[in-house]
């Protein structure tokens, strides 16, 4: 109730706010955005580039995760090879995105390839760093007791390094899952072949400010649905590492 | 070794230019219940690291006999994501003799509990079980009842004498409470502060039904104890 309340008046202040500018080019009213938004779900580009943002996000995701964490897991296990490998990630983290943009032009001119490889080179670093930390964070007790007892390192690997890092993959998973659509939306703005952001691109290009502000909810519905979703499944599948998140 | 279980010859520890453990030397019997007696600071947990293999020896030597050395961490260390009988699982994986020490540590209805869900005297019990769980010959206790209340340290000291009666391991315990040596020993080390050197071996020939905290004996070989330690203190 309380938050259809919010919904309601964020819609009411929305209102306000354009009637007092008065000027659809800066903020169209919350009627004139549904307007769009209803003519844009008429037509099948807007479905199609739905589909390929979220593709395009879901592909980025996966390569993060699962190039990332390996990575982070390895650079925490050992000191040597933190120091070796932190100063490269450290420069791809400082890149600004609009040099990435250059270099996936000249690559592969627009098209899916580079909302992805920018989107990826923008969320990597976070995915090593985290991992990283859940590693340097291994209760050092539990490896001494682990010593101790003589247990072999694929049960210690197993039940302790994997129990300790399981909040910090969490963590990178829901950071990435936050940042990947704005990300992926950008990137398509700038070099992409297709996406809601080459769709804003495009009425950008028409000045049809309404069309971007009707593109812009259904981005923010995708993310938080999308956040919402995957926190719940991220939950269930390490429940069983419940009593360490 | 014969019938010994450990023996510490000349044993010293430094930790860059910091001094812990000057020259000790002693031995240990098998079956044999000793206590390491001293002060914080003075190196009793560094020379039950030592045993374990978690440090070595800066000088001089250790022997040990014994193949299975069980540990009952200051802290419980039990893992926390893991339950009761998981968190035993991960030292031994035998159901039967896991279930078997849980009943016998009176752990049985908690063996789905979470580390997180038990008391402080739980986990330390727990942690006990673990160490029991490999068949010690040598049991090493750090300080076990730091943090209990008085009537939870009596249960696990009661448990501790209990399973050593039955088993017979080797006993090496750490503490700075006169009450906790002169129950479960057979014999106590008094240590000096740091660097810490040996200063004096205390035999204790209390019999069973005289090993209580109340008793006249026991009282009477706690004063002892007590006047020993403010002499040797004095001194140093």
């Amino acid at each position: 109730m309380k938050t259809l309340i919010g919904i309601v008046a964020l819609l009411l202040a929305w209102q306000i706010i354009s009637l007092m500018i008065g000027a659809t080019l800066i903020l169209p009213t919350p009627y004139q955005t549904f307007e769009a938004l209803i003519k844009l779900f008429g037509e099948v580009d807007t479905f199609s580039a739905i589909l390929s943002t979220i593709w395009k996000s879901f592909l980025t995701l996966l390569l993060v995760m699962g190039i990332g964490i390996p990575i982070g897991v390895m650079m925490g296990s050992n000191d040597s090879l933190y120091e070796f490998i932190r100063p490269g990630v450290m420069v791809i983290q400082s890149v600004p995105i609009i040099s990435w943009l250059a270099l996936v032009i000249f690559l592969w001119g627009i098209g899916w390839r580079g909302p992805i490889l920018i989107s990826f080179l923008s969320l990597l670093p976070t995915a090593i760093f985290t991992s990283a930390s859940g590693m340097k964070n291994v209760d050092k007790s539990l490896l001494e007791m682990a010593k101790v007892y003589n247990v072999s390192r694929k049960d210690v690997l197993k039940d302790v390094y994997l129990g300790s890092i399981m909040p910090f993959i969490l963590a990178t998973f829901e950071v990435s899952v936050g940042s990947v659509w704005k990300v992926m939306i950008m990137a398509e703005y700038l070099c992409g072949g297709s996406g809601i952001g080459v769709l804003i691109s495009w009425a950008r290009q028409y000045v049809d400010v309404p069309q971007i502000y009707a593109l812009t909810f259904i981005a923010v519905i995708i993310g938080l649905s999308t956040e919402r979703i995957s926190r719940f499944y991220a939950k269930k599948a390490f429940k069983k590492w419940e009593f360490s998140l | 070794m014969g019938i010994f279980a450990l023996k510490v010859q000349n044993l010293s520890k430094k930790f860059g230019k910091l001094s812990v453990i000057e020259g000790w030397s002693f031995d240990v019997k098998r079956g044999e219940k000793l206590t390491l007696f001293g002060p914080s600071g003075c190196g009793k947990t560094t020379f039950l690291r030592i045993v374990s293999g978690l440090e070595k020896p800066t000088f001089g030597e250790i022997q040990i006999s014994s193949q299975k050395i069980g540990m009952v961490f200051q802290e419980p260390t039990l893992i926390p994501w893991k339950n009761v009988i998981d968190n035993l699982r991960f030292v031994r994986k035998n159901d039967e003799k896991i279930r078997n020490i849980l009943k016998k540590m009176n752990l049985s209805s908690f063996e789905t509990y979470f580390p997180s869900s038990l008391s402080g005297g739980m986990k330390q019990r727990v942690n006990l079980a673990r160490a029991l769980l490999i068949n010690p010959d040598l049991l090493i206790l750090d300080e076990p009842f730091f943090s209990l209340d008085l009537a939870t340290k009596m249960e696990i000291m009661k448990d501790i004498k209990r399973v050593h009666e039955k088993i017979g391991f080797t006993l090496l315990m750490v503490t700075h409470d006169v009450k906790e040596a002169i129950y479960i020993s057979d014999r106590i080390i008094l240590l000096s502060p740091r660097p810490s050197r040996i200063l004096k071996e205390f035999p204790i020939s209390l019999k069973d039904e005289e090993r209580d905290f109340s008793h006249s004996s026991f009282i009477t070989l706690e004063g002892e104890f007590i006047k020993e330690i403010l002499s040797r203190t004095s001194k140093i």
